[in-house]
Parts: structure tokens; sequence; C-alpha cells
């Protein structure tokens, strides 16, 4: 049975190729496969000069938890390295002794839309008002790399309002 | 005469609120004109294809619309393209687009990897094309996706 297969691929094996070349070739342009060790980096600049509206460093969208929350919130950092965080088209529902902290976005105590125990934080201030655009000077330390989400939180209740996870802008 | 100084008087009168006002919204708008202003911005994500960075929109003073790709990543691929979907997002399981989802095609990817801008149409409709795609136009395949949000 063997033997009669072998001598068929050897009496065809012209056809075989015929076939297989084309195939492999077309597979080939196809897929691209050797894409996946070869990269294209490119580095643009701007489209514009100095003329843009200020940048910020990072940025992130606030989300509802135990209250509706929306709006965002955006890290900018001035020349001399002082740093901002700024609230723009904000909106979130009044409350007693409300917040505004940066967390840890991996910090298990912020799954819950109440925070059990201590939460590690930064204290921003009290939250300026519950509507419109508003700036909370960074405490010069801060590392943005950890504490790298925004909470609305009312400390009275423990309870999360809203939060933005910050990304680099 | 003492009607034609009447006439006159009530003329600068009427005129007056209007006079300064006109000049002082012209300045606001050619210093506004002067700037570019970020329209949208957010982040990739993708599974099949590990995608990452950002998208940002601008808008230049003449009104044109620029897509800006920063810390850019995604793997490279044949016939690669960036085009706008019209849809909220895409899940990171949406390794396909539907067939019948809307789309406006921006251009071949410059690279797989960094800081790159691609110009969109005159006429696009951000509120409807909310979503940034990486999109394999060969396969069908979605490699990332960056939902758009209000800057």
């Amino acid at each position: 049975m063997n033997g009669t297969v072998s001598s068929w691929v050897l009496s065809n094996k012209w056809v075989l190729a015929g076939i297989a070349v084309p195939v492999l070739v077309a597979a080939w342009w196809a897929f691209r496969p050797e894409k996946l060790w070869v990269n294209v980096k490119v580095n643009e600049p701007a489209p514009f000069g100095s003329s843009a509206d200020l940048q910020p460093v990072y940025t992130g969208v606030l989300a509802g938890r135990a209250h509706p929350t929306s709006g965002r919130a955006s890290i900018y950092q001035t020349a001399d390295g002082k740093r901002d965080l700024r609230l723009t088209n904000f909106t979130t529902s009044n409350g007693p002794d409300v917040h505004l902290v940066l967390a840890q976005s991996s910090d298990n105590s912020l799954r819950q839309d109440f925070v059990k125990g201590p939460l590690d934080d930064v204290e921003l201030g009290l939250l300026k008002a519950n509507q419109g655009d508003q700036n909370y000077e960074l405490p010069g330390s801060t590392d943005l790399s950890k504490y790298d989400a925004v909470v609305i939180y009312c400390e009275r209740f423990h309870a999360v309002f809203g939060t933005a996870k910050l990304d680099r802008f | 005469m003492l009607q034609k100084i009447n006439l006159a008087v009530a003329f600068v009168l009427l005129t007056l609120p209007f006079g300064s006002r006109p000049s002082a919204s012209a300045q606001d708008r050619t210093k506004q004109n002067n700037q570019v202003k970020t329209l949208e911005t957010g982040t990739f994500h993708g599974k099949v294809h590990q995608t990452s960075g950002r998208a940002t929109v601008y808008q230049e003073p003449d009104g044109k619309l620029v897509l800006r790709l920063t810390n850019f990543k995604t793997s490279n691929g044949p016939d690669v393209h960036v085009i706008l979907i019209a849809a909220k997002d895409a899940d990171d399981d949406a390794n396909f687009l539907k067939t019948d989802t809307a789309r406006v095609e921006l251009g071949k990817i410059k690279g797989n990897e960094g800081d790159q801008n691609y110009e969109i149409p005159a006429g696009t409709d951000l509120s409807k094309y909310q979503t940034v795609s990486i999109y394999c136009e060969r396969f069908n395949a979605n490699f990332g996706t960056a939902p758009l949000e209000k800057f």
C-alpha cells in the first residue's frame, strides 16, 4: 500500500511540484509570515508646532460608580514642573464631604462602590463643585505611574462616586 | 438742521453697541483660528494582535481633521489599514469586523510602531464614526480598536 502511494508520488512529482509551488507562493503573499519579525517604525512630528492648545501628559474618562459621573480628567504639566489635574465636561452628583483623590487603579478596594478599610490615596482636596471645569494642584512628589486613577470619593461614607483610569497622552 | 443732528445722534447711538463688539469677537476668532484644537482621544485595545497606544483627532486652523497615533504599537501584517468605523467600540474578541459596518478609509498604515498622522477626509461625521480600527483588509481582521471620546 505504502509502496503504491510513494511510487505514485514519485511518478507524479513534477505535477505535484507544479501545484505546491504556486500554493506556497500564494500563501506567502496572503499571510506574509516574515512580517511577524519585521517591524516598521515611524516617528512623525505632531501636525502642529507650538500653536496647539495645551497638551496633557495623562488623561482619562470618568465613569460613574455609586453615583452617575462623567467627564474627563487630565494632568497638565507646566514648564517649571508643576502639575495640575483638570476636570472638563465634568458632572457628578452633589454630596457631603466629597474629595478628589488619586489612587491605584489596581487597588482591590476600588472594585466595589464602597471602600472597606483605608484607601491608599493622594488627597487633592475637597471637590470644588459637582459640575464644571476645575483645577487641582498635585503634590510635587506624586508618582503618577503608581497613583494612576482619579477617584471622586465621599470620605464620610467611603463611597466611590466615580473613577477615571489615567493613561499617557 | 436740528433734525439732521438728531438723526445723526440717533444713528451713532444705535450703532454704538455694535461698534465695539465685532472687533473683539473677530479677535477671539482669529486667536482660535491660529490654534490646532484637540477634539477627541482614546486608547487602543486589541487581544488577538496586541495593539496599544493612543489615537487623537486634531482640527487644524483651516478646519482640516488629522488623526494622530502616539505611543502606538501593533503587530505587523499584510495590507493593514487605518479606518474609522461607525461603531461605539469593538470588543477585544471582535477579531473580524461585520461586513455591514460603515467605514472611512484613512490609508495604509505607515508603520506598526511609532507616532504617525493620517488625514481624515473632509466632511467625515465624527459623531457617526466614533472608533478607530487597525484593520487588515485582506482578512477583514480587526487588529485593534480605539473608541474616541470628547477631549
